[in-house]
């Protein structure tokens, strides 16, 4: 099991959900992608296509001004 | 993503058809010869007659003659030649005016664009809300020195269908070329040259489950032409290059395997997505005319959503589909034909294209329908942009 770490710190829509899905395709499964950002609406729509996807949402970490995302694949 | 896939981005390019593939392949590995050849060896001439006989389909499909089509490597070098051919062949005798409409495909806007720094210059017609240019203001624009109008017929991000038979025929009372990019529209939606008096039409194989790559340009017998690209004498001395044969056979082949039957089911599965997203999901707009659009051409704004996160949701849950969003193309530009038919950046930004092909199914239209459908009203819950309700 790897950990895939994402910085999309400053980035906007559709950056940082982008990079996730990236992230995820490339990944096996059990892998843990964390992604540490900043965009507010992203920390909310990255948890949703991660529910879309029937994935693991591990956890959802606010740190700041940032914010950490970590998912199962 | 991870699963199954249901793709709806079909103006943007088609699956190949298996039978198409099938007709293409006795030219990679049998009947590999240039056509060229057909005065030294048996093979060139095999070779010939299927370049031939696979023009024949497509010049027939337009009502044409055969010696009034060529073939080229797509929409992109179709539209280049036409109109920078005609451009170099009236520019120092007739003039060098040209009229285009402001949401052309980029291989017309940008050809344009190219012959207004080489001196020409270009009127860009305006389109209404439904994007269709004023008949009157064209006929208006044109002058003793205009030497071309390029209006194309279906559009490629909201399917309007011009009415390219008027506007042929006042370019014809005008004595001006007019050409049309017929690229979302061949096949799909009547074009017979023989009625329409147009002079140059664009068409391409990737839109209809043809080969990729593969293009045609009919030109009426008689158009003021210049070939611009240097080499042989292929294609009646219109396009210098090595025939792609293979391309042509899957083109022609292609072309036969359209029927009404097919356009008929594009056009139910269109109106069948239209009426359940206008009707079931608020604060949407259609893009383009409800009735004079190409049958497989469905174009939404989602008000106060981003169309590359409505493109991105649905890609994860299995559909493909495309946005005239800034965020999503390559210039970092709103969509022209957007903002061209009066939408503002906010508009362009929620705007999403269905399009559908031969391999779609109405169980297709219902599941992306249902799936974006909640991906509008999830994302509306976290919107940035304002009203949500």
């Amino acid at each position: 099991m790897a950990v895939v770490k994402i910085n999309v710190v400053g980035e906007t829509c559709p950056v940082p959900l982008v990079e996730a899905r990236k992230a995820l395709r490339k990944a096996s499964p059990g892998d843990i992608i964390e992604i540490t950002g900043t965009h507010p609406a992203s920390k909310k729509e990255i948890p949703m296509a991660v529910e879309a996807l029937g994935l693991e949402l591990v956890e959802v970490k606010e740190e700041g001004d940032s914010w950490k995302i970590k998912i199962k694949r | 993503m991870l699963g199954e896939y249901v793709y709806l981005d079909n103006g943007a390019i088609t699956r190949m058809d298996e039978r198409v593939l099938e007709a293409m392949k006795p030219y990679f590995f049998d009947v590999y010869a240039v056509a060229t050849s057909e005065f030294g060896y048996s093979m060139g001439i095999e070779a010939r007659e299927a370049l031939d006989d696979s023009r024949k389909i497509l010049a027939q499909s337009l009502g044409a003659g055969e010696e009034e089509f060529i073939f080229t490597s797509g929409s992109t070098e179709s539209s280049n030649i036409a109109i920078k051919g005609v451009a170099l062949a009236l520019g120092d005798k007739k003039g060098k005016h040209i009229i285009v409409s402001k949401i052309e495909d980029f291989p017309v806007l940008y050809s344009a664009k190219s012959l207004e720094k080489q001196g020409f210059e270009v009127t860009y017609l305006d389109v209404d809300d439904e994007g269709f240019i004023d008949l009157e203001k064209l006929r208006d624009c044109i002058r003793e020195d205009t030497i071309l109008v390029s209006i194309q017929h279906a559009n490629q991000e909201i399917g309007t269908l011009q009415d390219i038979a008027t506007i042929a025929q006042i370019c014809q009372e005008k004595k001006v070329v007019f050409h049309t990019d017929a690229t979302h529209s061949f096949t799909r939606a009547p074009l017979d040259v023989n009625n329409i008096p147009v002079d140059l039409v664009t068409v391409s194989a990737h839109t209809i489950h043809g080969p990729h790559g593969v293009g045609g340009l009919y030109i009426r017998k008689g158009t003021p032409l210049r070939k611009w690209m240097d080499g042989g004498f292929q294609e009646f001395n219109f396009r210098a290059g090595l025939e792609n044969i293979p391309g042509a056979v899957g083109f022609a082949k292609a072309v036969q395997l359209i029927d009404d039957n097919e356009n008929q089911k594009l056009q139910e599965m269109r109106d069948r997505l239209l009426d359940r997203i206008l009707n079931e999901v608020p604060q949407t707009t259609l893009n383009g005319s409800r009735l004079k659009r190409s049958p497989q051409n469905s174009n939404i704004t989602f008000h106060f959503v981003e169309g590359e996160s409505i493109t991105l949701h649905l890609d994860m849950r299995g559909f493909a589909v495309s946005t005239g969003s800034a965020c999503f193309s390559r210039s970092l530009e709103a969509s022209h034909v957007i903002t061209g038919i009066g939408g503002d950046h906010e508009r362009a930004h929620g705007s999403v294209r269905f399009t559908f092909g031969r391999f779609n199914t109405m169980e297709d239209v219902d599941n992306v329908v249902d799936a974006v459908t909640d991906v509008v009203e999830n994302l509306r819950r976290i919107s940035p942009l304002g009203k949500t309700d």
